[in-house]
């Protein structure tokens, strides 16, 4: 024991959470494949309590105090159950015998070693950095929850309705595990909010935002994204926490890509996009999969906030990208809708998956708009009157709506001679689109196309300057 | 700091037992107690009318008296009319002017106090102590008594009178007659079976007693509990019914049920095809919900799941949609998503065209994308779904025109999901039309609108106080003619068009 003990030791003398981590974990480090194995075999059932409080009592690398080290003992002692359940499932699975409750033991020792830590630091009796260590470890927990779900499910496909009541469906979950898991995280979340340590050194608030992380992640999962919510009220109702920018970058990139994303998917673009952009500032360089993650949402979110189509060397970077966004961005500069169509029905599975895609479709309406533009710019010029000279002619600002409804025919799109003024109609009112969670939209100050229909003379009048805001003309 | 964790546990962890009360009724309580023959065969007492408004009196808010809670209020008055019904009296009293039970109990607190003084409490207690039907009622908590009240009295009177099931007519007597040492010694097996905890066992075990075991009093077995062993099994197994009356009211299920009160298949079959042929000729909401919700129970218990199933819940969504019922059609909605997924025939087509548009109505982007996400390429060519996608994609892209020839061409019950919201986007298209426009004919809003004629556009609009803008006009070719001047009401329309987004109705949503 004294040997499989030494790693811990080494680890907690340097007084980081991360190397203690490493000790806590699920698989064996690449360079030493058997350690789960040896440490496993160090000890058994009846001892193992014994063996570790003997080492950890005289050992001589680190000095801890008589709590802190029962703690340990607790802790390691819970670890090494898990690692019994870890290697005894690993070795069912490699005699192609699994038990369906295997993944699920795995789990429950694994929860254990959870809730100890979290028992032992809402106590005090670990140092401040344990709580990093307990994040790893709990996002240890994420991972085994899912496994061990999905074994669950393989296993039993439909379960019988058992309880009274009056429909034949019953709502049993399906991600049971993760469900508990995030549970835990919750405790997690408010051991770490609600500290009362007022040096902020020692404080485990500055875990409050890896561990926020990690719930959301959870919710993605769980397809109960609304509960991310509440941990994003939480942590804007709590005044005392430390300076956001103080907090390492990686909690802080994650962090505003996930509010980014859920108000995003509140349909509050504004936000979204002040998020998005900031995660994106933060965001390390060659992180080419966060960043195209970010993008994946900020490229949206831009399209509908400032009319903005991304330009062809960001899209060229990620392959990822470009293959989503590509098509449907080449449709929007042209103005092609009937392109625009095709290109969001062929991408609607990959954008629905992203949750992008009723957001994108709303930017067909760019382009409509550019369409139009065309129509307007095509108009030519009023004739010079005296006085005037080459440069200060004025565009036609008089179209008639047949020239509107041709552009559009041409363009393949069947539409009737109202439904062209019910979408110039929009083209003019839509700087107040429907948005009905937050009229965030309001805001904003321009419209795609200024102007008003005639229908007595079958014009659309157009605003002498700036007919479309924002593209030139 | 707000837990998530409450809200999760909730639905995802149904308790095996539901913690809801039944509805004491106001049977003849005593009557029971005291003349066995009458117990285990009580008599349908119809109650008069006189009695009815009494009874609507006393649950009057208004005629509450503070100090006696309703509570009180209930076993007084349930303890006055069985006593004159069970001595068939109920006529020779002058209901209109017999003091109401809140009335009867301070006053009999008055005589008390002046009786003993000093030992009010002791008054109380006497009094309550030959109520003996007030078991039941002292276990209900105070929310459910709260939305007893809230019920209308009309209702409430009809409840007097229902027919009661087979199961709670014998529960008063099983609750006198049960033997007390029989029951500790179910607990105790029963705990031993169970998981659950020792305290909910017991309480589980109390209700199990209240509600159900009228075994022990008439020493009939149930054929689900033919031995012991049996019996601790009982609530996973499915029920066989042998009841074969066609109607029966819905009632909560709060323990297991009897299976002479449930319908087996051919009886239900039966009562289906009655309910369809009622629905049509009657058209009482009411009734046919309650019908169907017990048809539904008797399904489940059961544990049928088949062709039959579907079309029950198809039959009792397309109802309450007629009825604006969301909250019964979403419960229906979200049994035959389940159903359907099993491949067990129906119309799979119909009910998702429905859910998509549910979505449009309730503005969820959340669900619409996941609903989105399930459609087949095969869905989407259907005609039902198709239309429903269009309708969809034109409020997307707020193309009002081709919105309001879609809900024009609505098939099945569409139209009425679609009337959950038409007026929303009428609201939505007017507030578009304002900026872009500055006076049009009436004739082309009505077109545009989808209204049936100028009339009701007309009325629409003043009924949504923009009568100002229309005005009339005579055209030298047309003759009469009716402008509205719909650039000046632009910001009206804008804030009616928010106004109209800020409520929608979410209840029971999937």
């Amino acid at each position: 024991m004294q040997a499989a003990l030494a790693p811990f030791q080494e680890a907690h003398a340097t007084a980081l959470a991360q190397p203690v981590a490493n000790f806590f974990s699920p698989v064996p480090p690449v360079q030493e494949p058997g350690r789960l194995y040896d440490f496993f075999r160090a000890s058994n059932d009846v001892q193992i309590e014994g063996d570790v409080r003997y080492v950890l009592k005289h050992n001589k690398t680190t000095c801890m105090t008589q709590k802190e080290s029962g703690a340990w003992v607790d802790i390691i002692v819970s670890y090494w159950r898990a690692v019994k359940e870890i290697i005894k499932a690993e070795e069912a699975s490699n005699q192609g015998r699994l038990g369906e409750r295997q993944y699920v033991a795995v789990y429950d020792a694994w929860k254990d070693l959870t809730s100890n830590f979290i028992k032992h630091i809402s106590g005090g009796a670990l140092p401040a950095w344990a709580i990093f260590t307990l994040y790893f470890t709990a996002n240890h927990l994420r991972r085994i929850a899912i496994k061990a779900d999905d074994q669950l499910a393989k296993s039993k496909p439909a379960t019988v309705n058992a309880s009274f009541s009056d429909d034949i469906v019953s709502t049993v979950a399906q991600n049971q595990k993760l469900e508990e898991a995030a549970r835990v995280f919750n405790r997690i979340f408010a051991l770490c909010l609600g500290d009362r340590n007022p040096d902020l050194n020692e404080s485990r608030k500055w875990g409050v935002y890896c561990v926020a992380n990690l719930q959301f992640k959870t919710y993605f999962k769980l397809k109960a994204i609304s509960l991310s919510k509440n941990v994003v009220r939480s942590i804007e109702a709590q005044s005392d926490l430390p300076p956001f920018k103080l907090y390492p970058k990686a909690h802080r990139v994650t962090y505003r890509y996930y509010t980014g994303v859920l108000a995003f998917l509140q349909e509050d673009y504004t936000k979204a996009e002040k998020n998005l952009q900031e995660a994106w500032d933060a965001c390390y360089a060659s992180a080419e999969k966060n960043k195209s993650l970010i993008l994946t949402y900020l490229i949206p979110c831009r399209l509908i906030t400032q009319h903005v189509v991304p330009k062809a060397p960001l899209l060229a970077e990620s392959p990822r990208l470009e293959r989503i966004f590509g098509p449907l961005v080449t449709c929007i500069r042209k103005g092609d809708l009937t392109g625009f169509d095709k290109a969001l029905a062929e991408g609607e599975p990959e954008f629905v998956k992203r949750r992008i895609f009723l957001t994108l479709e709303r930017s067909r309406d760019i382009a409509l708009r550019n369409l139009l533009r065309k129509v307007y710019l095509a108009g030519g010029y009023d004739d010079l009157k005296e006085g005037q000279t080459e440069k200060d002619r004025i565009r036609k600002s008089r179209i008639p709506l047949v020239n509107f409804a041709a552009a559009l025919r041409m363009g393949g799109q069947a539409v009737e001679d109202d439904e062209v003024e019910c979408l110039l109609a929009n083209q003019i009112y839509k700087v107040r689109v429907p948005c009905p969670v937050q009229d965030s939209l309001l805001t904003l100050p321009q419209g795609l196309m200024k102007g008003y229909i005639s229908r007595e003379h079958a014009m659309v009048v157009l605003n002498k300057k700036g007919a479309f805001p924002g593209t030139g003309v | 700091m707000p837990t998530a964790t409450s809200a999760w546990g909730q639905p995802m962890q149904p308790p095996a037992y539901n913690a809801v009360q039944p509805r004491t009724t106001l049977q003849p309580a005593s009557a029971s107690s005291n003349t066995p023959a009458a117990a285990s065969k009580p008599k349908k007492v119809e109650w008069p009318p006189a009695v009815r408004d009494y009874v609507r009196r006393a649950f009057d808010p208004e005629s509450a008296i503070a100090g006696v809670s309703s509570l009180e209020m209930q076993t007084k008055l349930k303890e006055t009319i069985s006593y004159y019904a069970e001595r068939n009296m109920q006529d020779s009293i002058d209901w209109t002017t017999y003091p109401l039970p809140q009335e009867l109990i301070q006053e009999e607190r008055r005589k008390a106090a002046l009786m003993s003084p000093t030992n009010n409490g002791f008054a109380n207690g006497l009094s309550s102590l030959h109520l003996n039907g007030a078991n039941a009622q002292a276990n209900s908590s105070p929310s459910t008594l709260k939305k007893r009240k809230s019920q209308d009295s009309e209702e409430l009177a009809q409840q007097t009178q229902a027919i009661l099931p087979p199961w709670r007519r014998t529960n008063l007597e099983s609750r006198m007659t049960f033997a007390e040492g029989h029951n500790e010694k179910r607990q105790k097996k029963n705990a031993a079976s169970d998981a659950s905890s020792k305290l909910e066992q017991a309480e589980l075990e109390k209700r199990r007693q209240r509600f159900n075991l009228g075994k022990a009093g008439n020493n009939k077995t149930p054929p689900w509990g033919a031995s012991a062993r049996d019996e601790d099994e009982m609530p996973t197994g499915p029920v066989v019914g042998t009841n074969t009356a066609l109607e029966k009211s819905y009632f909560r299920l709060t323990a297991p049920p009897k299976a002479e009160t449930v319908r087996p298949l051919p009886v239900l079959e039966k009562t289906l095809a009655m309910l369809t042929k009622k629905w049509r000729a009657e058209k009482n909401y009411n009734y046919i919900c309650n019908q169907f919700k017990s048809l539904r129970q008797d399904l489940t218990v059961q544990h049928i799941k088949n062709a039959f199933t579907v079309k029950v819940y198809e039959i009792h969504a397309r109802i309450s949609l007629e009825k604006g019922d969301t909250g019964e059609y979403n419960q229906c909605q979200t049994q035959l998503k389940a159903l359907y997924a099993q491949n067990l025939g129906g119309n799979p087509a119909e009910f998702k065209a429905y859910r998509i548009l549910y979505f449009v109505y309730t503005c969820n982007k959340t669900d619409m994308n996941d609903m989105l996400a399930e459609l087949t390429p095969a869905d989407k060519t259907h005609e039902w779904i198709k239309h429903a996608l269009d309708v969809r994609s034109a409020l997307a892209l707020g193309n009002y025109h081709k919105f309001f020839r879609l809900y024009l061409q609505a098939q099945n019950m569409g139209g009425y999901l679609m009337d959950m919201f038409i007026e929303r986007e009428r609201l939505v298209a007017l507030a578009n039309m304002s900026r872009a426009y500055i006076s049009i004919t009436l004739r082309f809003l009505t077109d545009e609108l989808g209204f049936d004629n100028d009339e009701v556009c007309r009325e629409f609009l003043e009924s949504h106080g923009a009568q100002n803008i229309i005005e009339e006009k005579f055209d030298e070719k047309t003759g009469k003619q009716y402008r509205v001047k719909i650039r000046e009401a632009a910001a009206h329309f804008e804030q009616l068009r928010a106004a109209a987004f800020s409520k929608v109705d979410i209840k029971g949503q999937i």
